[in-house]
């Protein structure tokens, strides 16, 4: 595989890895403040 | 009345709405888009499409179903009366295409059968089109009854029917295995395609970017495309599953969730492809363009091709494929009948029992068209028209809805009153000026080449077929919406 098209891999996963994991710890955050909140 | 079904969980939500939103398309349609547009450099157009586009009309989804509690119809018409025909118009599109969606399933039922003795043998296209399909040689030679495709499609119904039966909590269930057996099975197939010999080469052509493509506007239009239709938008879909969620859920976060899942699940799965084809291209001593393929072609000619050539195990990785396939469609199959059935029971408060096998019964028989040795034309011309033409007038008058009538402001407000962050005036340009002016130019472009060069060498005569569904579902839509609903509807 040509170098660019390993930087184009590389920014594939950043994108959709990066963008779900901080979605996901957007949610988690959110549970957790909720949960505060009840208690 | 009946209490509105809610699901289970969170992640039952995401899994349905991610099983919907993922189908055949993710494996054989993105990778030869994104190498047909400028290989790795797509990436960023699609990226691009999808923050500004894909997601913002999944929020617009999200938010119309999640406010209202309704299918696209009755929300719709919660918005203001007179616009209740739009959300039929997505029923009726989404349900041509659960017509003749499940076929391609039954496609996949026999093709689990045959792997096991790679029945296709040294020529695929041969056995798919003569032996299998036995294409006939137009539209209008429908000729006999393909009777193993039938037994498929009859499997595949009866699946849908037992997975909706019980309501959205078995969905919630179903969905854990129907999207997780294929991704499981994608891993599966991108660590076998990477270590075969050629990959390397064959990922270069999917990955390699050329950026000067990004200077032209048919890759972005291709980006736009790409991204409306992997999401399932228009179709009702995402508005009534978003119906089942309880009150004060998120909606923003679960946008992003889901599109980002959806499409780099496109992303991953174009490495199993283009690797494969990077093994077959060296095998058979060609370059790489010449095995490239695309939908059915794809996945019933070159992948079996590559298979029978495989070292070992040739077998176990064709029903792996097909397996594979089949689940990736089959939640998209019933996320399509779903919304239809809701449209129905929501309005004129029926017995969602019996509107579902009559769905289902009605699905099968009609069905059975393009079992026959001309359905694979119909399917084709149908196919062609419901997505490039109906799901696209869908899309563009959801915005307008949306945007001008209801306003934007008003639902961005409510959306972020609900979500874990929020959104800005970004999303108002969105839905109001940037998804209509691209759906559009889109359906322009669509109906200018319909008028110059036709649809896929077909005779006049049947793609005016074509058009004139469409025309019928449009007046079918009016229709529905002056029937008046029951007064104990919710």
């Amino acid at each position: 595989m040509s170098a660019s098209a390993i930087i184009m891999l590389i920014f594939g996963v950043i994108i959709y890895v990066g963008g779900i994991s901080l979605c996901l710890s957007i949610a988690k955050k959110h549970n957790k403040e909720k949960q505060n909140t009840c208690e | 009345m009946e209490i509105r079904e809610k699901w289970d969980s969170r992640t039952a939500f995401i899994m349905a709405s991610v099983g919907a939103a993922i189908g055949l398309g993710n494996v054989w349609r993105f990778p030869y888009v994104a190498y047909d547009n400028g290989g790795g450099a797509f990436l960023i157009p699609f990226f691009i499409a999808l923050l500004t586009a894909g997601i913002p009309l999944m929020i617009l989804e999200f938010s119309l179903g999640r406010k209202y509690q309704a299918g696209a119809p009755t929300a719709f018409a919660a918005v203001k009366k007179k616009t209740e025909w739009v959300g039929w118009l997505a029923l009726f599109a989404v349900m041509m295409i659960f017509l003749y969606y499940p076929t391609i399933m039954a496609w996949c039922v026999n093709y689990i059968v045959h792997s096991l003795t790679l029945k296709w043998g040294a020529d695929p296209n041969h056995f798919f089109v003569n032996e299998f399909l036995r294409k006939s040689i137009g539209p209008s030679v429908l000729g006999s009854i393909r009777w193993p495709i039938v037994i498929g499609l009859g499997i595949v119904w009866t699946a849908i029917y037992l997975i909706l039966r019980k309501g959205v909590k078995v969905v919630g269930k179903v969905v854990k295995w129907t999207v997780a057996i294929p991704w499981a099975i994608l891993i599966i197939m991108v660590i076998r395609g990477i270590t075969l010999p050629g990959a390397g080469e064959g990922l270069n052509f999917y990955l390699k970017p050329d950026f000067s493509a990004l200077l032209d506007a048919k890759v972005w239009l291709a980006a736009y495309g790409q991204v409306f239709f992997t999401l399932s938008l228009a179709m009702g879909t995402m508005i009534v599953y978003s119906s089942y969620l309880p009150k004060k859920s998120d909606v923003n976060n679960n946008a992003f969730i889901i599109s980002l899942a959806n499409s780099g699940t496109s992303f991953f799965a174009g490495f199993a492809v283009f690797s494969t084809l990077g093994y077959l291209a060296q095998t058979m001593n060609v370059s790489v363009p010449e095995v490239t393929n695309s939908g059915i072609g794809l996945a019933f000619i070159t992948y079996p091709t590559a298979i029978r050539l495989l070292p070992f195990a040739g077998a176990v990785f064709g029903v792996l494929f097909f397996i594979m396939l089949l689940t990736l469609g089959i939640d998209s199959a019933f996320s399509q009948v779903e919304p239809f059935v809701a449209g129905f029971t929501d309005k004129w408060n029926l017995s969602k029992k019996w509107v579902l096998r009559i769905v289902c019964l009605g699905g099968f028989i009609i069905g059975l068209i393009f079992t026959t040795e001309g359905g694979f034309h119909w399917f084709d011309i149908l196919d062609h028209f419901t997505c490039s033409w109906g799901l696209t007038i869908v899309g563009l008058l959801e915005c307008i809805v949306i945007g001008y009538i209801y306003k934007t402001d008003k639902m961005r407000k409510y959306v972020n009153s609900i979500s874990e962050f929020r959104i800005g005036k970004w999303w108002d340009f969105t839905i109001k000026i940037l998804t209509p002016l691209i759906l559009g130019i889109s359906l322009i472009l669509e109906i200018y080449s319909m008028v110059t060069d036709g649809y896929g060498g077909y005779p006049a005569w049947a793609t005016t077929i074509g058009i004139i569904v469409v025309a019928i579902l449009i007046v079918m839509s009016f229709v529905m919406m002056k029937i008046k609903a029951r007064k104990e509807n919710k």
